[in-house]
C-alpha cells in the first residue's frame, strides 16, 4: 500500500530519474529485462558506455512503486560502474537504501537482475564488434 | 471554489463523519454515558432510549422493522453472524453455501472457513459486466443449500447485482438469501422487501457515520433464526452479546436518517460528476477502459483501467493530489491481482492498470476537473516509462 512507502520511493515515483531508453540495436547499448506483463512486474534496464565503463543508464518499468523506485535507483548506481561493479550490486542493499517494505524486496532483486543482464548484453555486443 | 488537496475520491473505503452525526453522538460519551443494558436507573434508560431510536432510524433506511435490526461492530461481524449463524441454525437441512466470485473478503473468507469446517461452498462466477446471472445461482442450489450470499453492490467496481431476481430463485427453493449491503445502503434506494432478502449487512462508516458500528438485518416474517456467534450477555435479542456501543449506534442512526433524506438528490448529483470524471479521463487519455457495467452501477463509483500503467504505481504517484484506491496488491514479488478483476476475466493490462474512484457528498465539479488533470499527468508520466505499448500490450 502507498502508505508503507518511504519518501525515497515516493520521490523516485514523482521524479523517475533515468526513465526512458535507447532504440533496439543502438550503438554501445546493452539491454536486460526481467518479469512480464502477465506477472504484473516487468523491468528493462539499458546501459551505455565505451571503454569498459558505463556512462549512462535508462530504465522502463511496468509495475508497482517499489519496482519503479528500484529501477530508477539501480540505473543511477550503474553510471560510472564497471561490469564487475554491477555484478557486485546487492539487491538487499538497494531495498534497504529505499526502505522498501520487506514484501517488496523482490522488486529490488528484479532491478538488479535486469542490470546484470544488461551488462552481459553490453559486453557480448562489445566483444562482437 | 478551489479544490482542497489531496482530493478525497475513496469513499468506498470510508466516508467522513457528518458533523451533524458527531453532534448527536457527543452527549453519549459524556453526560449520557449509561449502559443500555442497565434497566434499573435513568442512565441506562437514556442510553437504551437512544439505541432504540437509532434502531428505528436504521430500519427506516432499509424498509425494515426496528426489531429486525441487530447492531454489531461492523459489517464484517454482521457477515459472519449471517453466514455462520444461518448454517448453525439449519444443520438439519445441510451445510451448503452459495456465493459469488466478486464478494468482499468479509464474505469469501467466512465461506472459506465454513469449507474448512466441513461445509460445502459453491462460488458462482460473474459475467463480463460483473453481474451474477440468477440462473447460475439457481443451478448451484441443492437440497442441502442453507444460504445464498450475494452482495448488493460491489465494493471495487460498484456493479449492482440483480438481488431481487436472485431472491425469487432462493424463495422457490426455501433457501435464505443474505446480502452484503454495505456499499449500496444510504447511496441508492435499498428496501429489504423489494429485494426479498432474509439477512443484510450494513456499516455506518460507509454512509457518513462512525467506524466500529454496523448492523445485521434479520427477517422476522417469515422468521429467520440464527445461532449467535458471540455469547455472554444476551444483548441484541440474544444474537450478539457484548455491551452496546451507544455513541456509535446513535451515530449510525443519525447517519442513516440523513442518508435517507439525501438519497434522492445526492445519487443523481454524484452520477453527473462521475460521468464528468469518465468523460474527462477519456478526453485526456487514450486506452481508458471501464470495468464492469456502467449502467447497473453505484452512482458514485468509477472503476477504470489505464493501459500500460500499474494501478498501485498510479495511486502512489497521485497520493499528494488525489486519494484513490487500486484493487491489486502484491507481496513477495508474486503479485496478486484483485480477485474481482480476475473474476471479470480481465486481461493483464486491465487487471493491473485498474483504479477505483469513489465520489462523495463533498465532491465538487472543481474536484473532478482537478482530479482529471492530476490523473492524466500521472498516467502520461508512467506510460512514458512503461515497456508496455499502450493499446497493444506485448
Amino acid at each position: 500500500m502507498a502508505a508503507a512507502y518511504s519518501e525515497a520511493v515516493r520521490m523516485r515515483c514523482r521524479e523517475p530519474r533515468r526513465a526512458g531508453g535507447w532504440p533496439d540495436g543502438a550503438a554501445h547499448v546493452g539491454t536486460g529485462a526481467t518479469g512480464s506483463l502477465a506477472a504484473g512486474a516487468w523491468t528493462t534496464l539499458q546501459v551505455h558506455g565505451t571503454g569498459g565503463v558505463i556512462d549512462d543508464a535508462r530504465f522502463r518499468v511496468f509495475g508497482c512503486s517499489a519496482a519503479v523506485a528500484s529501477a530508477s535507483f539501480v540505473a543511477d548506481a550503474l553510471v560510472g560502474a564497471t561490469p564487475g561493479g554491477v555484478r557486485a550490486l546487492d539487491a538487499r542493499a538497494v531495498a534497504e537504501a529505499l526502505a522498501l517494505p520487506e514484501d517488496k524486496y523482490a522488486m529490488a532483486a528484479m532491478a538488479v537482475e535486469a542490470a546484470r543482464a544488461a551488462v552481459d548484453d553490453w559486453q557480448t555486443r562489445a566483444e562482437g564488434r | 471554489m478551489p479544490a482542497t488537496r489531496p482530493i478525497y475520491l475513496d469513499h468506498h473505503a470510508t466516508t467522513p463523519v457528518d458533523p451533524r452525526v458527531v453532534e448527536e453522538m457527543l452527549p453519549y460519551f459524556t453526560e449520557h454515558f449509561g449502559n443500555a443494558a442497565s434497566r434499573q436507573h435513568a442512565f441506562g434508560w437514556k442510553a437504551d432510549e437512544a439505541v432504540e431510536r437509532a434502531r428505528h432510524q436504521v430500519a427506516r433506511l432499509i424498509g425494515a422493522r426496528a426489531k429486525e435490526i441487530v447492531f454489531t461492530s461492523g459489517a464484517t461481524e454482521a457477515n459472519t453472524l449471517a453466514i455462520r449463524g444461518a448454517l448453525a441454525a439449519r444443520r438439519d437441512r445441510g451445510a451448503h453455501v452459495v456465493t459469488v466470485a466478486t464478494e468482499h473478503k468479509a464474505v469469501l473468507d467466512v465461506c472459506q472457513a465454513v469449507a474448512a469446517d466441513g461445509g460445502r461452498v459453491t462460488v458462482v462466477p460473474v459475467a463480463r459486466d460483473g453481474r451474477v446471472d440468477p440462473a447460475r445461482v439457481a443451478a448451484a442450489l441443492a437440497p442441502d443449500t442453507v444460504l445464498v450470499s450475494v452482495m448488493t453492490a460491489n465494493n471495487e467496481i460498484g456493479v449492482i447485482h440483480p438481488v431481487a431476481e436472485v431472491s425469487t430463485v432462493c424463495r422457490a427453493r426455501g433457501v435464505w438469501l443474505h446480502t452484503d449491503g454495505v456499499q449500496a445502503a444510504g447511496h441508492v434506494p435499498f428496501d429489504v422487501e423489494a429485494l426479498g432478502v432474509d439477512l443484510a449487512s450494513f456499516s455506518a462508516h460507509k454512509m457518513y457515520g462512525p467506524k466500529g458500528v454496523g448492523a445485521l438485518y434479520v427477517r422476522r416474517a417469515p422468521k429467520v433464526t440464527l445461532v449467535p456467534q458471540t455469547v455472554g450477555g444476551g444483548q441484541e435479542q440474544g444474537l450478539r452479546a457484548g455491551t452496546l456501543n451507544v455513541p456509535g449506534i446513535v451515530g449510525f442512526g443519525a447517519a442513516a436518517a440523513i442518508a435517507r433524506d439525501l438519497i434522492a438528490s445526492e445519487g443523481p448529483r454524484v452520477a453527473v460528476l462521475r460521468d464528468r470524471l469518465l468523460a474527462g479521463l477519456q478526453r485526456a487519455l487514450a486506452a481508458v477502459t471501464v470495468n464492469g457495467s456502467l449502467t447497473a452501477r453505484l452512482p458514485h463509483n468509477l472503476h477504470v483501467s489505464f493501459a500500460g500503467v500499474d494501478g498501485e504505481a498510479l495511486m502512489t504517484g497521485l497520493a499528494d493530489d488525489v486519494a484513490v484506491s487500486s484493487g491489486s496488491a502484491c507481496a513477495s514479488g508474486s503479485r496478486e491481482p484483485s480477485h474481482v478483476m480476475t473474476a471479470l476475466g480481465a486481461g493483464a493490462v486491465e487487471r493491473w492498470g485498474a483504479l477505483r474512484f469513489g465520489l462523495g457528498r463533498g465532491t465538487t465539479a472543481a474536484d473532478i476537473d482537478a482530479a482529471v488533470t492530476h490523473v492524466a499527468a500521472c498516467v502520461t508520466r508512467l506510460r512514458a516509462m512503461s515497456p508496455v505499448a499502450v493499446g497493444g500490450g506485448l
